[in-house]
């Protein structure tokens, strides 16, 4: 009961973090702005030996949101899992049809630094494995295995996308727990709840953040 | 039992005889070696081996799965080390660790600790060091002991020796009984961190002197286990270990340069456990049956009065019936092994040996190795080696087939992999394939190293003395687990692969200080650097990442950054003060034991152990016993082990907290 009633107490909070209003376009080296999200369920039933089910959070770059609309989305979320809505599926119960032309690539490096797009590394979901490899090491997590149980994002890694309709959008996963404790406890924390950063670039012509 | 009375360091020859397979003196052995001898033992009223080896310069009793402790050696896991009982292996590693806290002190004789790689003589498994247990032999006339030793934690441990030794026969009898109600470092669980168990071990020796050169020699042991199993409160069993080992031996000397020894052993280990409902349906059940055969001939030839040769030759059948095993595998292999011995005086020597090793299940091995002794003068003694050292990949890392029954996850031994893919494919059970079933067809291939130490010795006059010993361990082909494919029930299949090489390096220096002729110290000290090379060179590339906190940014690790493998300390010290009162037959001593910090996990997401991640803070264990004698004969003892009653249940399960006892000794 008690999980329940937080689960619809969560609401995605958005919040411009800084900006930096530069009008000079030639200086794309300046501090960019980037979008925090904050606690993005994204519950999965079934697992620990059982089929994974349930619905993907879908999010949209371009509203900044979640949604629940089966065309504009560009990437989803259930459990550890990301989906990117291109490519084809993998069949798994739940999951959904792809329609768009997302896809993504993982840069090792320092959010600030990944400034530029490059086309050519992006890869699309298909039938036999995700873009995004599962497993602790292979995408955007380590597991820390017994005893501790935790999941925790890769420092370094950063995600980038091709959304849908061929913009762009960097990220960072800072933490799969609610609120983002500084030392998750994979007992007491509930986990399933992403926080990361983002920058959105809508412009499908410029390939810059 | 004698309470120490020397004013000085004892100059008695020491033998040991796992470090060259022959009787050979400790001072002039070219390799580092650790005696522990009976005295020391009984000073430190310990009951198990691993009570006595933690005290140890450069030796850390580390918990494994299932309760049981393990040691590390030189910075290597303790499944790198080979246990020895009067030269010959023990069996039962169920997850890697050979359980230390399975043998009983009460009729060992001496432990000898030979560290570096000892492949030349003993073959797999000694990759890091050997520990030979050697127990007591029948003693000319008829005596014995009883031996009671009862503490906290409702721990009581029973022991008596018999000896009986009259013209050509000999026989020796020990029978150890000992409990614990296990103790419990967390409350809030239906579960205990050690279950209460109670065990029991027989051994029995028997020696026959056909004449002055002909000796024949049986010795036989048996071991059992039962312990409370539980897992909540209502899913609970029990689990019991069956252990015999049988050891004869043969020794004829043919002439004053040449003699045999015809050794055979049969070796047997069983684990086994289950857990029942409340109702009494079974919840699950498991079982480890591993048998060691070996018989083997040795030749030592002592060609003239400076050089000898030691030669070995052998055959081993090793099988194993467990649970979650993809059938029933058997290894047969044969080996042999020569060591050449070079004695030009007291002031210089060398050895020089190889093993070759051929298996039926991998690639055939050979293990060198080069030592030499250099005594330059009255103070300094220099000895450096150079060995190798090997480990083949264990029954489990090349047979496993085991499905977690509540997670979904599948490990595969790497020989089961090119038959239970394709099974289990054809099952609809796989998603996607990571890896090419093709490159299993190649064998999986030994984990070896090779060793490199430098002893400097210096005696500075008859009361202070000081060991210096520089090692280096490279270790090749370690062999790790990595998925190899993903299911279709989202978990993954796990195999095992050669890739990493690691290092450890450091510096051990033991010391002995006679203060006057009631007190003495020594002390010891390791500073160690365990590393992965892999990884070392990721930080040296800036491809690792830290954040001090979830929101902050992520910035770029150096290679000083990068602290090393999981649960190695970079400093341990240790130190034993004694103080004896000759004439009242009593003697008081303090032990302490030090770790400077370690981490368990990567608490920062990264993969690696790196300064910004969590460590388990540096502790101390410290010890007092006082021992007095009565009469000769009877002797008594109180002490506090963990005095300090240092205790971490997250961290570090297997130590209890403080512990009182006191003991009792008759003998006659």
């Amino acid at each position: 009961m008690k999980s329940i009633k937080k689960h619809i107490n969560i609401f995605i909070m958005l919040m411009i973090v800084s900006h930096s209003c530069s009008s000079d376009d030639s200086n794309f080296i300046a501090e960019s702005e980037y979008t925090s999200v904050n606690n993005l369920p994204a519950p999965q039933f079934g697992g620990q030996g059982q089929p994974a089910s349930g619905p993907f959070t879908k999010f949209d770059f371009s509203s900044g949101s979640i949604t629940t609309n089966e065309i504009n989305w560009d990437i989803g979320f259930r459990g550890t899992t990301i989906i990117v809505n291109g490519g084809e599926s993998m069949g798994t119960l739940d999951e959904p049809t792809r329609n768009g032309n997302a896809a993504v690539y993982i840069v090792n490096d320092i959010f600030s630094n990944v400034l530029q797009v490059e086309a050519g590394l992006f890869v699309q979901d298909s039938s036999s494995s995700y873009a995004i490899n599962i497993g602790s090491g292979n995408g955007w997590y380590n597991y820390t295995g017994s005893p501790e149980h935790l999941i925790l994002p890769i420092p370094g890694r950063v995600l980038v996308f091709r959304t849908r309709d061929s913009g762009y959008a960097k990220v960072e996963i800072l933490s799969y727990y609610y609120d983002a404790p500084e030392n998750p406890n994979a007992l007491t924390d509930q986990s399933r709840f992403y926080t990361f950063n983002y920058v959105y670039q809508s412009d499908s012509s410029q390939i810059n953040f | 039992m004698q309470v120490q009375d020397s004013t000085s360091i004892k100059e008695l020859e020491e033998i040991i005889l796992s470090a060259t397979r022959t009787e050979r003196n400790l001072s002039s052995l070219p390799f580092p070696v650790t005696l522990i001898n009976k005295k020391s033992i009984k000073s430190a009223n310990s009951i198990r081996l691993s009570d006595i080896l933690e005290e140890q310069t450069g030796l850390l009793m580390v918990p494994d799965y299932g309760g049981v402790e393990g040691v590390q050696i030189q910075g290597l896991d303790s499944q790198y080390s080979l246990v020895l009982l009067d030269g010959v292996p023990l069996i039962g590693r169920t997850a890697g660790t050979l359980d230390l806290d399975r043998i009983t002190v009460g009729n060992i004789k001496q432990i000898e600790v030979v560290k570096g790689p000892s492949s030349s003589l003993y073959g797999s498994e000694a990759l890091a060091g050997v520990i030979n247990i050697v127990t007591e032999d029948p003693s000319p006339g008829f005596g014995g002991n009883v031996n009671l030793r009862s503490g906290s934690f409702s721990t009581s441990d029973i022991s008596s020796e018999l000896s009986f030794k009259k013209n050509k026969v000999g026989i020796y009898a020990f029978v150890n009984s000992f409990s614990s109600e296990g103790y419990d470092l967390t409350t809030n669980d239906d579960t205990r961190t050690v279950e209460p168990y109670r065990n029991y071990t027989i051994n029995t020796k028997t020696q026959y002197n056909f004449s002055e050169n002909m000796l024949m020699f049986f010795s036989g042991r048996v071991y059992r286990q039962d312990q409370a199993n539980r897992i909540s409160s209502n899913i609970t069993g029990e689990s019991e270990i069956d252990e015999w080992n049988i050891h004869s031996k043969f020794e004829i000397k043919f002439n004053n340069d040449i003699s045999s020894q015809f050794e055979f052993y049969d070796t047997y280990y069983h684990a086994k456990e289950y857990l029942n409902y409340g109702s009494g349906d079974l919840f699950s059940s498991n079982s480890f049956k591993q048998r060691l055969t070996r018989p083997e001939i040795r030749t030592i030839f002592k060609f003239s009065s400076k050089n000898s040769i030691i030669s070995g030759l052998g055959l081993q059948k090793e099988s194993l019936q467990r649970s979650d095993f993809f059938g029933s595998p058997e290894f047969r292999s044969s080996y042999f092994y020569s060591q050449f011995e070079h004695k030009k005086d007291d002031s210089l020597n060398f050895i020089l040996g190889a093993r070759y090793d051929n298996h039926n299940e991998y690639s055939s091995q050979l293990s060198p190795k080069l030592a030499a002794f250099i005594k330059i003068n009255d103070k300094i003694v220099l000895k450096p080696s150079i060995s190798s050292g090997f480990k083949t990949p264990d029954f489990r890392q090349l047979y496993l087939y085991f499905t977690n029954s509540t997670l979904g996850y599948t490990v595969l031994g790497y020989n089961a992999v090119t038959s239970v893919i394709p099974e289990m494919e054809s099952n609809g059970e796989i998603s996607s394939l990571f890896v090419d079933l093709n490159s299993f067809t190649n064998d999986l291939k030994a984990e070896s190293s090779v060793g490199y130490n430098f002893g400097f010795n210096f005696k500075l006059n008859s009361k202070l003395k000081f060991d210096f010993n520089l090692f280096r361990n490279e270790i090749f082909n370690l062999i790790d687990t990595r998925i190899i494919a993903q299911k279709t029930n989202g978990q993954s299949v796990f195999s095992y692969y050669n890739l990493n090489e690691i290092y450890t390096q450091g510096i051990e220096i033991t010391t002995n200080f006679v203060l006057n002729n009631r007190t003495s110290l020594s002390a010891g000290y390791q500073l160690l650097y365990a590393k992965d090379k892999a990884a070392q060179r990721s930080f040296r590339n800036g491809e690792v990442f830290a954040r001090l906190t979830p929101t902050s940014p992520s910035f770029v690790l150096n290679e000083r950054d990068y602290f090393g493998l999981f649960n190695r300390s970079r400093h341990m010290f240790n130190f034993n003060l004694s103080y004896s009162i000759p004439k009242w037959q009593f003697e008081g001593n303090v032990r302490g034991t030090y770790r400077s910090k370690f981490g368990l996990y990567d608490s920062n997401g990264n993969g690696y152990l790196d300064k910004y991640d969590d460590f388990v803070e540096g502790y101390s264990i410290l010890d007092l016993s006082l021992n007095k004698i009565f009469q000769e004969n009877f002797k008594i003892s109180l002490g506090i082990d963990n005095f300090l009653d240092f205790k971490d249940y997250q961290n570090i399960g297997n130590i209890p907290g403080r512990i009182f006892y006191g003991l009792a000794q008759l003998n006659f």
